[in-house]
């Protein structure tokens, strides 16, 4: 596709960030502290992205075998050397916040919840795991969510440099030179079109496309699926890095929890619950998991299975079922992460969603089955039998542990739930350096990435390390841009 | 073990385990949110701050009283506290309690348990009206783990 270059740029930065999270902030602050003159663009009214509203949590690691725990991972996704760097780095991950002046303290939380939210390794068998400590910016509950907290600390070191933000203005091209080099981009502010030169390298930290519902249906392997995170994320940067040719990695890559998507809400409410008394049944009533052992980021494992008689995903959505216990236990939604966090509030006792139809509710088993159009028998006997189980303290269908079981008593209640993408990974593939490269392994000149746009989680994903990611390579890009020569 | 802690102690209990304290610290959480004394519903506020109802008995009638809860002090698999601040009858009940729990290695893979609750901030009032029910508030819960901590582990 041919992008033309304007005759005249109506603006000039040495340095052009798209896209103000994570890793838009670090590139930005490392490129302007090493002398660039830096512009940072954000198609959303403000900045964050999934930054501000997402766990909060920055991936610090305890030493070196942390390569051996993400190569295991990745599983052969992502270049050793690529890990090899981003460890190296991420062990600074704590230093640089002190050197911007914030802090981090360890997350190290009960695990009370289901799915659960854990501060070690989400994967503990593997070797490395012991080295997975979890941080977060240091604060109270008062000065917000640890999400909150990351996004003031953030946005504040963009403030204080005087970094130049325009918000509301999405870019819609990269802009080449005949030789391939990136000088600019095309963005649009006001409705209008905006040339924008880079003198020495444009950064892309835009984010994935879980809220690109094509884009899902072609890479996801789960169909289909919501999203929790922001709406801003709709694959800009990658339909942008397919128009100049660059080769893309980790598409199929995502962050997946399970989650409720009411009809008046863009995105889904992420749903835990407090208590043991659920289950997970699929559209027939039947039971198809664990549904204790689910690493929280993993969803999409156990929700992707495909019915080829049937021609159809039996598992999206799935129904969880569960007792009165579990309903007054307190809210399935909660109020700590999610685009929804501060939307609404769901009731403590989950009394609302019910008035609502959210959820739904049955004296008995077969009442609630006829409510979600699964088989009365089948819901019948798949509760019966977990009861059974419960009771013997052993459920020999699908091995949840004995701490994790209660019998579920009527009345019951049921919430549909979907995949639900905190984000996707995929985008342009980068090296160590964070070059955007091109299918023959060479980089793109002047361009680069960081963050969710392609990142270095190619197969499975442990929680924190997007954050971690984010930070670490948009500092090597904002570096790396800063560096390069600047054009005439 | 006795565990060090400023306050009025209101309740002390050790136990042993039959488990590794990795396996009691993946469990203690979920037991501690399953056995509190009168819980109507809970509300977890981020990873490590709740807040729930509470139907308590005092004074020979039924009152709903606001719990709200921090972890603190939190170091796995070895110790955590939770300090408690219990508020209602239109600001007529207010105590602030931690309590602390402190689990140790033992042989054959098993784990020493010690609980210990104390008041930590209370007005002469509420220390007469409040301690014993406060006392019996901390006893039926670390009764109540040690009972789930046994059939579970």
């Amino acid at each position: 596709m041919k992008i033309s270059m304007p005759e005249k740029w109506d603006v000039e930065y040495d340095v052009v960030v798209v896209g103000w999270g994570s890793a838009g902030t670090a590139a930005a602050v490392t490129a302007h502290d090493q002398g660039a003159k830096v512009l940072i663009l954000e198609k959303m009214a403000n900045g964050g992205g999934n930054s501000s509203i997402c766990g909060g949590n920055i991936i610090i690691p305890k030493g070196k075998e942390f390569v051996e725990y993400l190569n295991t991972l990745s599983f052969k996704t992502t270049e050793r050397e690529i890990l090899e760097i981003f460890v190296e780095e991420a062990l600074k991950n704590g230093d640089w916040i002190r050197e911007m002046g914030a802090d981090v303290q360890v997350f190290r939380p009960l695990e009370v919840a289901y799915p659960t939210m854990i501060g070690g390794a989400g994967f503990p068998k593997v070797r490395g795991a012991e080295t997975v400590v979890k941080y977060n910016i240091k604060g109270t509950p008062e000065e917000g969510k640890p999400s909150q907290r990351l996004w003031t600390f953030l946005s504040r070191i963009v403030a204080k440099r005087g970094i130049k933000v325009l918000t509301r203005t999405p870019v819609k091209e990269l802009i080449p030179n005949a030789q391939g080099e990136i000088l600019g981009v095309l963005a649009e502010s006001e409705g209008k079109p905006i040339s924008i030169k880079a003198r020495k390298a444009v950064i892309l930290t835009c984010g994935g496309y879980e809220n690109d519902p094509r884009m899902k249906w072609d890479y996801l392997p789960v169909k289909p699926a919501m999203f929790l995170g922001t709406p801003g994320n709709t694959g800009d940067g990658i339909r942008m890095v397919q128009k100049i040719g660059a080769d893309l990695w980790h598409m199929t890559r995502l962050s997946c929890l399970i989650g409720f998507q009411a009809p008046e809400f863009e995105a889904a409410f992420w749903v835990a619950f407090l208590s043991e008394g659920f289950i997970f049944v699929d559209k027939y009533g039947r039971r198809f998991v664990n549904e204790a052992g689910i690493e929280i980021h993993e969803y999409y494992q156990e929700l992707s299975y495909f019915d080829t008689e049937k021609m159809e995903f039996p598992r999206v959505p799935l129904w969880a079922v569960f007792d009165e216990q579990t309903r007054r236990r307190g809210p399935l939604s909660r109020g700590t992460a999610g685009y929804n966090r501060d939307l609404y509030s769901w009731s403590l006792d989950n009394s609302a969603e019910i008035a609502k139809g959210w959820i739904l509710q049955g004296k008995t088993a077969a009442e609630l089955a006829s409510r979600i159009s699964a088989d009365p028998k089948a819901l019948e006997e798949t509760i019966a039998r977990f009861n059974r189980h419960v009771k013997a303290g052993k459920d020999e269908d699908f091995g949840r542990p004995r701490e994790d079981l209660r019998a579920l008593e009527a009345p019951f209640y049921a919430i549909q739930l979907w995949p639900a993408l905190i984000n996707t990974q995929g985008g342009p593939r980068r090296d160590k350096e964070s070059r955007v490269l091109d299918p023959d392994g060479k980089p793109v000149p002047r361009l680069y990435a960081a963050g969710e746009l392609g990142s270095i989680w190619g197969y499975l994903y442990q929680g924190a390390c997007n954050i971690g990611e984010a930070l670490v390579f948009g500092r090597i890009a904002g570096k790396n841009a800063a560096a390069e020569k600047a054009w005439s | 073990m006795r565990i060090p802690m400023a306050g009025m102690v209101l309740a002390e209990r050790e136990f042993i385990v039959n488990a590794t304290p990795d396996r009691v610290w993946r469990l203690i959480g979920k037991v501690i949110f399953s056995v509190l004394p009168g819980m109507e519903s809970m509300e977890i506020l981020d990873e490590n701050n709740f807040r729930a109802l509470l139907r308590v008995k005092m004074m020979g009638f039924e009152w709903v009283l606001k719990l709200k809860g921090e972890m603190v002090d939190i170091s796995p698999p070895e110790s955590f506290s939770v300090r408690l601040l219990l508020g209602g009858l239109g600001g007529l009940v207010k105590a602030d309690q931690k309590v602390a729990l402190v689990m140790t290695p033992m042989e054959n893979g098993k784990t020493s348990v010690a609980c210990r609750a104390a008041a930590e901030g209370m007005g002469v009032l509420q220390r007469v009206f409040l301690t014993g029910q406060a006392r019996s508030f901390a006893r039926q819960t670390f009764e109540a783990i040690e009972k789930r901590l046994k059939e579970l582990a």
